[in-house]
């Protein structure tokens, strides 16, 4: 099957979107909240494309993430109108975090630098991307869900208490596009979404590594037993040593 | 997959040449702890290098939940895509050898790749302690 995307003839499968045909065809469309690894949320609105199908009488406005591709299809990535939806798009999103690095990089991509909308206040430079309820729906805990409609809209664990079903793990924290959300770690302790979770320190040398939550929720759903968490990196890498040490005697004498 | 980087301890003098063979491709120069390679020395003349071993069944594979720990057929090899990586960093505590490096900075581990192929430690080695055959 084939579809054109700026009038380029590229080759697609049928379970492809818009989004990943054009980047394994090497075709730019700049987004923010798609990942390959997590189900598709059309959060952000920046990979709008305009798309035309046999039959239709005009183009439409679709996010490339979310549009399945059809034979025949045609894709315009970079049309006045797109460049227009996109810039205002980017400029919105721009408003809930003016100072990100992410968001200046996708505002050069439309050549506007700086948004002409007043900041939003609270915003926190949360755009709601929803990369980080999908990174933990991933893990498998779903601790942080949207709450909230229009601009009361956020992201926090339920009733936002302390979440119950969160380990700590630190993945929201990192998929964050914008960094806003705070990711404390000590050497006794890590804190996220307000908890506070005690840390795991090696057996060997007492270096501090994920938190007990997180090991206990990784031996209950993942296949490694207790003792795969029990050490820190240098310390199993010492006890390597020890035996090739050896080994390596025993060929010295023979 | 015809080919193994082959560890020989016996030949290593301990002289570092393969850590900043390493740091220098992979960690694009900054800093020789970011080497994926690692010399230990047990005894004044005894040194061990130690690289990822490539597990057949490898305990990183197994608790990486998104598959962006994927094995590269041609070389064998267990490579991050971090594209697929949400960042959970279980594969770098879940490596029973220690060979996962979790980059803070990135919120992506990584992890020796074989160079797809030409791996630059066994390539600078200059005792034949590390080939690639």
């Amino acid at each position: 099957m084939f579809i054109r995307i700026d009038g380029k003839q590229v080759e697609v499968k049928k379970w492809d979107t818009v989004l990943s045909a054009a980047r394994r065809a090497g075709i730019q469309i700049p987004s923010l909240c798609y990942h390959p690894a997590l189900e598709t949320a059309g959060a952000c609105r920046v990979c709008i494309v305009e798309v035309f199908e046999k039959g239709w009488s005009e183009r439409k406005q679709v996010t490339a993430c979310e549009y399945k591709v059809q034979p025949d299809l045609e894709v315009y990535t970079r049309s006045e109108s797109v460049l227009k939806t996109r810039r205002t798009t980017i400029d919105l999103l721009m408003a809930r975090a003016p100072q990100n690095a992410a968001l200046q990089a996708l505002s050069k991509n439309v050549e506007y630098p700086q948004t002409i909308y007043p900041p939003v206040a609270d915003a926190g430079d949360c755009v709601l991307c929803l990369l980080c309820t999908r990174a933990c729906e991933q893990m498998g805990c779903n601790a942080i869900s949207v709450s909230g409609r229009g601009d009361t809209r956020k992201i926090e664990p339920p009733y936002g208490a302390n979440p119950d079903a969160c380990i700590g793990c630190g993945a929201c924290a990192r998929i964050c596009p914008t960094g806003c959300i705070a990711l404390t770690e000590t050497p006794a302790t890590i804190t996220i979404w307000g908890k506070v979770f005690e840390r795991l320190h090696c057996v060997t040398c007492g270096a501090p590594m994920m938190s007990i939550a997180y090991r206990d929720y990784a031996v209950a759903n993942r296949e490694l037993p207790e003792d795969y968490y029990t050490q820190c990196q240098e310390c199993k890498r010492k006890e390597v040593t020890a035996r090739f040490a050896g080994l390596s005697m025993k060929v010295h004498h023979g | 997959m015809d080919k193994t980087l082959v560890v020989i301890p016996s030949k290593c003098t301990g002289c570092g040449t393969c850590k900043l063979a390493c740091a220098m491709i992979k960690g694009k120069g900054e800093a020789i702890a970011r080497s994926r390679i690692h010399i230990y020395t047990t005894s004044p003349d005894e040194h061990v290098q130690l690289t990822c071993l490539q597990c057949v069944e490898a305990a990183c594979v197994k608790v990486c939940t998104t598959g962006a720990l994927v094995r590269n057929e041609l070389t064998g090899a267990i490579a991050v895509n971090d594209d697929r990586c949400i960042g959970c960093a279980l594969c770098e505590t879940a490596c029973p050898f220690g060979h996962m490096h979790f980059d803070t900075q990135r919120g992506k581990p990584e992890k020796c790749d074989l160079c797809l192929g030409n791996p630059a430690c066994a390539q600078f080695c200059p005792h034949g302690a590390l080939v690639y055959r």
